[in-house]
């Protein structure tokens, strides 16, 4: 380990921290689409895969964290994560206590991380020895996966029927590619499709308002109105000053259990085991308390073990999370394949100190910016960065990534993925299923000719 | 009179605002690209992300925010 190294961990850790404390403040932006671009745009500038991790797991840490923040404060999700505290947090905030949200959300996020850190790395490891003989079944148990995250969707049957037919669109395009030259025959198109997944219900949004039907049929408003309480307490607090034994018992638990959870959707755990906690309290304000601090823990503690345990254990993404948000880390053309990445380049001990410096480093300085800044950069963002601009830029990005991985034919390949999976997705197939499919897609396709 | 906005992806935007952004952010992102050296795959991904930011901080300037924020003293 050289100080230049370690100082690019830390640029990383910052350089997340600064970004995804914006992205965070923005309503409704979604991680996946958030998370994996920039990721993967990280990924493929050639840095060391140990500032990758530190990089990625800084940014979950932060966006989580400023994700429920708006959540409190206006009753705006940043994101799909805090979408399960609006009511507890709306609750709350008529009740004049945003603030106090706010500090027992930022105390659940460092409780979460400093939960499942650690438990993460020793599940890893206890799973590690298995790893060999489940790689020999990758392939086939991409194909269970996309199954399994259709069974536990809200939408079964319509993920089943999807599957095959998702698979057939990727590896049809795929072939195409290959055989009008518009890539090597040893180049796989992955990346540009995954971000056609992931823009998809966007685009699908976008398309639609060229038609004229569609266009005035669209939830209309003149104005949007926030109100921001003022407050005049916002000082640096210790953790155990903001949350009572309890909330701090609780929310360590859930975020143990979630641990073992890794293979389970991170929004459905977060409305599982939040609810079933919160719901034991009677009293309205303590109830809605627990909720928030659990949950903020929780969205902390599913995200970095879906990531941690795929990653440290098998190097192929069998979670949500690991599809997910967290797919660039695992699977990456040119830079990094199933058979080469994170995984593989990194020491266990690499992997220790990269979580525990990114870990400890990013959960101190987003408790601050949440204690002392939550309400100004709000404001700050809310007033001045226009959504206009936020949808711009990743227009831009999915145009860049697109052509640079298979030139202007894919662009309009990436279009049609977005089309097709979006208003899959609109129907109620979720990311998670989608992205499980294209990795299933070659064993799928060829196990279909009978 | 105010004119009408519409709620997408969690938020409001004016239609010509947001054909304006994308048209800018596209076109400076693959500018950015074709600026870079051909040969050099890493350079033109960084100048065609660096095009993605200078789109967006331009939009930013020049798109006004559909929201209204009150800020009151907490009651």
């Amino acid at each position: 380990m050289t100080i230049d190294l370690l100082f690019q961990m830390f640029l990383a850790v910052i350089g997340a921290i600064v970004l995804y404390s914006f992205i965070g403040f923005i309503p409704g932006t979604d991680e996946t689409s958030v998370l994996m671009p920039v990721t993967l745009a990280v990924v493929l500038s050639g840095v060391q895969p140990i500032v990758v991790l530190t990089f990625f797991i800084s940014a979950v840490i932060t966006l989580n964290l400023m994700n429920a923040i708006p959540t409190a404060l206006v009753g705006l999700p940043g994101g799909v994560l805090s979408t399960p505290m609006i009511e507890h947090a709306l609750y709350l905030k008529e009740r004049g206590l945003a603030t106090t949200s706010i500090k027992k959300m930022a105390t659940g996020s460092v409780i979460g991380t400093a939960v499942a850190i650690p438990v993460s790395i020793l599940l890893a490891n206890v799973l590690a020895p298995y790893s060999e003989s489940v790689k020999n079944y990758a392939s086939l148990l991409f194909v269970f996966g996309a199954i399994f995250l259709s069974l536990i969707g809200k939408n079964k049957l319509l993920a089943l029927i999807s599957i095959t037919p998702l698979a057939l669109l990727f590896q049809g395009l795929r072939h195409l590619y290959w055989s009008i030259g518009a890539v090597p025959q040893d180049k796989t198109v992955t990346v540009s499709f995954f971000l056609g997944i992931t823009i998809g219900p966007l685009l699908v949004s976008l398309l639609s308002l060229l038609n004229k039907k569609e266009r005035e049929a669209f939830p209309r408003q003149t104005n949007k109105i926030i109100t921001i309480y003022k407050s005049k307490e916002e000082s640096l607090r210790h953790p155990f000053q903001t949350i009572s034994k309890k909330e701090a018992g609780i929310s360590a638990v859930v975020s143990f259990i979630s641990n073992f959870l890794f293979f389970l959707s991170p929004v459905g755990l977060i409305i599982l085991l939040g609810e079933t906690v919160s719901n034991r309290e009677k009293d309205p304000v303590k109830k809605a308390s627990i909720a928030i601090t659990s949950m903020s823990a929780l969205s902390h503690a599913t995200y970095l073990s879906g990531v941690i345990i795929p990653l440290m254990a098998l190097g192929i993404p069998l979670s949500p999370v690991a599809v997910g948000p967290a797919n660039a880390l695992f699977n990456a053309p040119p830079v990094l394949s199933l058979d080469h990445n994170l995984h593989h380049l990194l020491s266990r001990g690499e992997f220790i100190f990269a979580l525990l410096f990114a870990g400890i480093l990013a959960s101190i300085i987003t408790y601050i910016i949440a204690m002392k800044y939550a309400r100004q950069l709000t404001v700050f963002v809310l007033k001045k960065i226009p959504h206009e601009a936020i949808l711009g830029l990743f227009i831009g990005f999915i145009l860049l990534l697109a052509y640079m991985d298979a030139g202007l034919v894919n662009i309009f390949g990436v279009l049609l993925v977005g089309i097709v999976c979006g208003t899959l997705n609109r129907m109620g197939v979720n990311y998670g299923v989608q992205f499980m499919i294209l990795y299933a897609a070659p064993w799928i396709t060829t196990h279909l000719i009978f | 009179m105010k004119k009408e906005r519409i709620d997408l992806w969690g938020d409001l935007v004016d239609l010509k605002d947001l054909l304006l952004a994308i048209a800018l952010c596209s076109i400076t992102t693959m500018s950015g690209f074709f600026l870079a050296p051909h040969t050099d795959t890493t350079k033109q991904l960084f100048f065609g992300l660096g095009g993605a930011v200078l789109g967006f901080v331009i939009s930013t300037l020049l798109i006004k925010p559909k929201r209204t924020v009150i800020e009151e003293e907490k009651h």
